[in-house]
């Protein structure tokens, strides 16, 4: 990754209709970064993607890619490549010839398209696989002759729009770690869509966080999982359990003194701390052990279920709903459903969040992109 | 735990419900094969029959034939007024079927790949011909040949039999078109192809198979056409169906019985390679 900028999104906002898919988002990706684009459903972020690759048009802002302002122009000539969640290879060409689609187009000769097809056949290990048709293919390989075809023409910008999404569970691991290889030796960037905070978190070297159509936060995986700026980033990334607090004083740009119930505690602060506040607590820092000076969570287990190593336990907490704790399963043995227990917090790992849903809800809405791209479209 | 003896009960009631079952499953299997064995026959009886009677020699109707032979198969072959409407019929059938692809195609993709308002209605608009029945669409299409002095003339019944034909085109294209997502354009337009080039190379190329077998179903359709003809056609325009009702007016010709067997031929041929042709398309 450099420091040079290769996609600038700027103030760009998208209507559907009367509904707003995107608002004013304004990102910025550098060259051979992995930025991933995370958000659940109508978040809009697929939006964002299909402006960038030019499937539809931004109502209003500019998109630059390495300094050109390609907002206007067709996906033809904007130098991106693109991989589908439904693989979309051509049915009717062969692998090879699909690998060379966008260099027949690019005139390239015909040597140099055959010997730039085998090296992307090595780069996604599929080589001896060129005279096969698609439907002759895997899933996870139909997909890796996907990224070779995206790949192929070196285009300046690869967009991956929910790749992984049609694989199963083994499948999708095993792309994650093709993907990370290639992204790492072709030093691509990439701006990759995923609604899996888990393929975020394996992939990316920084995450931009959508809701309702806006961008939410934009940082490392480590700085949105650890000190998470919003309520909303908190849970949705992390799974964070929220519980209400009340700001007692600042005790600095990064920690503050917050009380729960009767008790005080310090806590850790991150992003802006404006109006309404709760805490954000992981499932994984809920112990059965009490450390100093540590937050006391009092409940009945409502449900407890065995993941392997680890037991998650539903507490049923007065004032704060459900907690989810994730307790290692030798600890979590004894705990029965119906049973009052205490759980325990170190403060270091609490984070003191605005409480984002407590304003007004936010007015984009849950627009999902038409069937009908504006690339496509013919009339008005 | 109950008593012996009801526990028996339920046995003996389970025992009889499971035999009815079984009677019942035995007379639905029966009653739905001699349903299907009659109908089967009814279908191809008649079928059956012209096929027989097209090897009779004899000059006029007899059943079961006095003689066998090919007397009508020469008849047909030899007799210039059967080859003349055959003839007239190929040649009004395939510019239809070439101007009903030059329509129906762009028309899919304007209906399927564009926000045209009421690009609905003209899909259904499109195949309006398949419903309204067709004599009164004929008398329709009379007054306005009337008009356009289109009556009886060559280009009249090739306009005539392209509104036929167009909607076999239209349909059989639209639901391969549903099955081609759009998401292979987008690729194509992303690795550098312009619109024209992605709908050319992608999407017209897998639509091929469907086109031909529209395309053939098409021509079927034009080739037997028989309602048309009689309103819309002159004096000196008969076409093979023409011909056929023709020949049945004034006296019963058992050439007929030949020109059918190798129309149901032709029409099953053909039939099947649009068959296939579709399949090879999914």
């Amino acid at each position: 990754m450099t420091d040079e900028i290769a996609l600038d999104i700027q103030e760009v906002s998208k209507a559907f209709g009367a509904t707003n898919a995107l608002e004013r988002v304004t990102l910025q990706v550098h060259r051979g970064e992995f930025l991933t684009l995370l958000g659940p459903s109508g978040s809009g972020k697929t939006t964002l993607l299909r402006m960038i690759v030019g499937f539809e048009s931004p109502t209003a802002g500019r998109i630059l890619l390495g300094g050109r302002d390609i907002s206007g122009l067709s996906p033809a000539d904007r130098s991106a490549g693109m991989v589908f969640q439904q693989y979309a290879l051509f049915p009717h060409m062969t692998v090879a010839d699909n690998i060379a689609y966008g260099l027949k187009l690019r005139r390239w000769p015909r040597a140099e398209q055959r010997e730039r097809v085998g090296e992307m056949l090595d780069l996604v290990r599929l080589e001896g696989y060129e005279a096969r048709y698609p439907r002759q293919l895997s899933g996870g390989q139909q997909q890796r002759v996907a990224l070779a075809r995206a790949l192929a023409y070196d285009p300046e910008i690869i967009l991956m729009d929910e790749p992984l999404g049609a694989l199963d569970r083994a499948l999708r691991i095993e792309m994650e770690q093709v993907i990370r290889r290639i992204h790492r030796d072709l030093e691509a960037t990439v701006v990759y869509v995923t609604h899996d905070q888990q393929e975020a978190l394996a992939l990316s070297d920084r995450i931009a966080i959508m809701r309702d159509g806006r961008l939410q936060c934009v940082d490392t995986p480590e700085e949105l999982y650890y000190r998470p700026a919003s309520s909303f980033v908190a849970s949705f990334f992390a799974s964070s359990n929220l519980l209400p607090v009340t700001l007692v004083e600042r005790l600095g740009p990064d920690s503050a003194r917050v009380r729960y119930g009767q008790d005080e505690l310090s806590c850790r602060v991150a992003g802006e701390i404006a109006g309404p506040v709760q805490l954000a607590v992981r499932r994984r820092s809920l112990r059965r052990e009490p450390s100093p000076n540590c937050l006391v969570v009092r409940g009945t287990v409502a449900e407890t279920l065995l993941f392997g190593d680890e037991r998650e336990v539903i507490l049923d907490v007065p004032d704060a709903g459900r907690v989810v704790a994730l307790i290692a399963a030798h600890a979590a043995a004894d705990l029965a459903v119906g049973q009052p227990v205490e759980l325990y917090v170190p403060p270091e790992e609490t984070v003191l969040v605005t409480d984002v849903d407590a304003g007004a809800p936010g007015t984009a809405g849950d627009a999902d992109a038409p069937l009908q791209p504006d690339a496509l479209a013919v009339g008005p | 735990m109950a008593p012996l003896h009801d526990r028996n009960a339920v046995t003996a009631d389970r025992n009889r419900r499971e035999r009815m079952r079984h009677l019942s499953d035995r007379a639905t299997r029966l009653g739905g094969g001699t349903v299907v064995t009659i109908a089967a026959l009814l279908l191809l009886i008649p079928a059956a029959l012209v096929v027989a009677l097209s090897f009779s020699n004899d000059k006029y109707f007899n059943f079961p034939p006095r003689s066998w032979g090919t007397r009508q198969y020469h008849t047909l072959f030899t007799s210039p007024q059967w080859g003349d409407a055959i003839w007239l019929s190929v040649k009004i059938a395939v510019p239809a079927v070439v101007l009903s692809t030059l329509i129906a195609v762009p028309a899919v993709f304007a209906i399927n790949r564009s926000r045209l308002p009421l690009r609905h209605a003209l899909q259904a608009a499109g195949v309006t011909s398949l419903i309204v029945p067709l004599s009164a669409y004929a008398v329709a299409m009379y007054g306005v040949f009337v008009q356009l002095h289109l009556l009886a003339t060559y280009l009249g019944l090739v306009i005539a039999n392209t509104v036929l034909a167009f909607p076999m085109i239209l349909v059989v294209t639209t639901a391969a078109m549903s099955r081609i997502p759009v998401e292979l354009e987008l690729a194509a337009m992303t690795a550098g192809a312009s619109r024209l080039r992605a709908w050319a190379g992608i999407t017209l190329r897998l639509l091929i198979p469907a086109i031909l077998a529209g395309a053939v179903l098409a021509f079927i359709t034009s080739f037997d056409e028989a309602v048309f003809i009689n309103f819309l056609g002159g004096p000196g325009q008969v076409t093979l169906p023409k011909a056929v009702f023709d020949s049945v007016r004034f006296g019963v010709d058992p050439v007929i019985t030949a020109i059918a067997t190798l129309l149901m031929l032709f029409t099953s041929v053909l039939m099947l390679i649009a068959l296939r042709l579709r399949r090879t398309g999914q």
